[in-house]
């Protein structure tokens, strides 16, 4: 057996090979998966009621909200699979790298929990009539917000020693960042002092830009700015983080 | 290039944690693994063997010392060490929604094997583990000593250079373990190096060509079963049921431990007879065996235990 020469893993090898090992643990996950828009469904329900003329708003404010509560299940996902199961010592005392398992029990559970965000995100565009220009900015938000999320999530999930904490925790925190801001109903409604903060909060940054893009808002240049470079800036250095934080906790102190 | 698969030098390890007093689980442990070699670690419980194997295998750091896996440094270089190693973790389990056949098979394709290694490697393992009638089922409706034979079976399917298995067998039936020691075997055959923890003394002897004996952090001994064993004082055992009372008048013949109304005296074959005698003699029902390890490991600790 060889073992003078060592072949050190590229950066975020094995990644597909783990995508895939996460995208079959999560897809016999039925009722999560039945469950999953239910926040989403209820909040459409209120808007609808309500004033149905927001409906275009609270409909790409569910999109954007699902993607930011992808990142509770890597953080609920990643901690009860360390902690119950003693996955990451299987998995990372091993040549597959520490960014891949991350990114790849991310986008596996992205993968499982996307097609009724999609269809959500057809309903858009049957209620609004997206422009191209709008579905690429809606795209690009949504990878962003998610990006941003997961990262998050992986991060926090290596604080917690036990999962009974962790649970009430990830809720309040993406249900609070992804529901009180403006998501789901236009940011002019928004106190205006206040409006610099929820700008640099990715969900809500993600949804004043896609609410200007069809019209229901309208902001001067540098919250644009503000709510764009932010949202950019942000997904990578989260992203960035959660890849240097992901090497450095495969070994606890 | 180093002859050893693993050597530690004055390896010791405080966990400190907010609000609770330092734990030195390792006080100094030196010790070496030899390329093919099959060695147990041996301890009571807290005694420090899994906090060996994780700081052993890149999963924990150290608080000073030096360890090594295959000459490269693992608090140094862990990346290096990995693709080299494989561990199964005490209290492991295989995720609950895959079948044994997709935990193993997924396993070693995120462990960078190609389809058909991993194919032919997959169906290997699960067959020396027994589980080709339960490879597709959900782990999650496997029993406990299944789940532990998928987590065995996933790691030794690797065939990594060094493997790691802490507690690989708890839990499982006679004819499971036997398995899995016959795959430990074979692995080591094939080129492989292991280092388990059990608390089954008759796996370590069955198994292990090399045993350390850790209590409180420490290397107490090391040796093979029989230089262990050979320690005791003895190589036979003669058990009396009723026999504590007469303790003192066995005493000269070699180790006596009393244990609740029975005694066990360690003792040499050529006192046998003699010591037969004087039970016989003592209306005392007296069976002989050979000294197990288990004996030898509760004498060893024992006096260590006693001399603090
Ligand atoms: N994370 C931790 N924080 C503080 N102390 C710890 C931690 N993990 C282990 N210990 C302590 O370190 C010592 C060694 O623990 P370790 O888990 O290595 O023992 P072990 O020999 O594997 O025991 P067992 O046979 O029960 O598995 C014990 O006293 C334990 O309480
Ligand atoms: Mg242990």
């Amino acid at each position: 057996m060889r073992t003078d020469r060592v072949v050190i893993p590229r950066p975020f090898g094995g990644l597909s090979a783990f995508l895939w090992t996460e995208f079959l643990v999560q897809i016999h996950e039925e009722l999560a998966m039945a469950t999953s828009m239910i926040v989403q469904g209820v909040l459409l329900v209120f808007v609808w009621v309500l004033n149905p003329s927001l409906i275009g708003v609270a409909l790409l404010g569910a999109v954007v909200f699902s993607m930011f509560t992808m990142g509770q299940r890597v953080l609920n996902e990643a901690a009860y699979v360390r902690i119950d199961h003693k996955a990451s010592d299987l998995y990372l005392a091993s040549p597959l790298t520490p960014e891949a398992y991350f990114l790849g029990m991310s986008a596996g559970v992205l993968l499982v929990y996307l097609p009724p965000v999609v269809a959500v995100a057809v309903l858009a565009e049957l209620v609004v009539h997206l422009t191209v220009g709008v579905a690429l900015l809606l795209l690009g938000v949504s990878v962003a917000v998610w990006i941003s999320a997961a990262s998050i999530g992986y991060v926090l999930s290596t604080q917690f020693r036990d999962n009974r904490a962790i649970w009430a925790y990830s809720s309040l925190f993406f249900n609070v960042f992804g529901v009180l801001p403006p998501v789901f109903y236009p940011i002019g409604l928004f106190p205006s002092e206040l409006r610099p903060i929820v700008l640099l909060m990715p969900p809500s940054a993600a949804a004043a830009l896609l609410q200007r893009a069809i019209g229901s808002a309208t902001l001067p240049a540098w919250e644009v700015a503000l709510a764009a470079i932010g949202l950019a800036v942000e997904a990578l250095a989260l992203f960035l983080l959660a890849v240097v934080w992901a090497r450095r906790t495969v070994r606890s102190n | 290039m180093s002859d050893e698969a693993l050597r530690s030098t004055e390896l010791r390890k405080i966990y400190r944690s907010k609000g609770a007093p330092a734990v030195t689980a390792l006080a100094g442990v030196s010790m070496d693994v030899r390329r093919g070699e099959r060695v147990a670690l041996l301890g009571r419980n807290g005694a420090g063997k899994t906090t060996f194997l994780r700081i052993a295998s890149t999963l924990l750091r150290p608080t000073s010392g030096s360890i090594e896996v295959f000459g490269f440094d693992v608090d140094r270089t862990p990346e290096k060490v990995r693709p080299f190693i494989a561990v199964v973790p005490q209290e492991g389990k295989p995720f609950f929604h895959l079948t044994p056949r997709e935990q193993v098979y997924t396993y070693l394709r995120a462990r960078g094997f190609g389809r058909e290694t991993a194919r032919s490697r997959t169906e290997e393992s699960l067959e020396r583990m027994g589980l080709t009638e339960f490879g597709d089922r959900l782990s999650i409706t496997l029993s406990g000593g299944q789940r532990q034979r998928t987590m065995v079976a996933t790691v030794i399917a690797t065939e990594a250079p060094l493997l790691f298995l802490d507690e690989p067998t708890i839990g499982m039936d006679p004819f499971a373990r036997r398995g899995v020691w016959d795959s430990l075997r074979t692995l080591t055959q094939r080129g492989s190096t292991i280092l388990l923890t059990t608390h089954y003394l008759d796996e370590a002897d069955a198994l292990a060509d090399r045993l350390y004996i850790v209590e409180r952090g420490e290397v107490l001994v090391s040796g093979s079963a029989e230089d262990l064993k050979r320690a005791v004082g003895g190589t036979l055992k003669v058990s009396m049921p009723q026999g504590a009372g007469e303790i003192e008048r066995f005493r000269s013949f070699g180790t006596c431990v009393a244990d609740g109304a029975g005694l066990t005296v360690i003792v040499a074959p050529e006192r046998l007879g003699e010591l037969m005698a004087l039970a016989v003699g003592s209306r005392l029902t007296a069976t002989v065996g050979p000294v197990t390890l288990e004996e030898a490991f509760l004498y060893v600790v024992g006096r260590s235990i006693d001399a603090d």
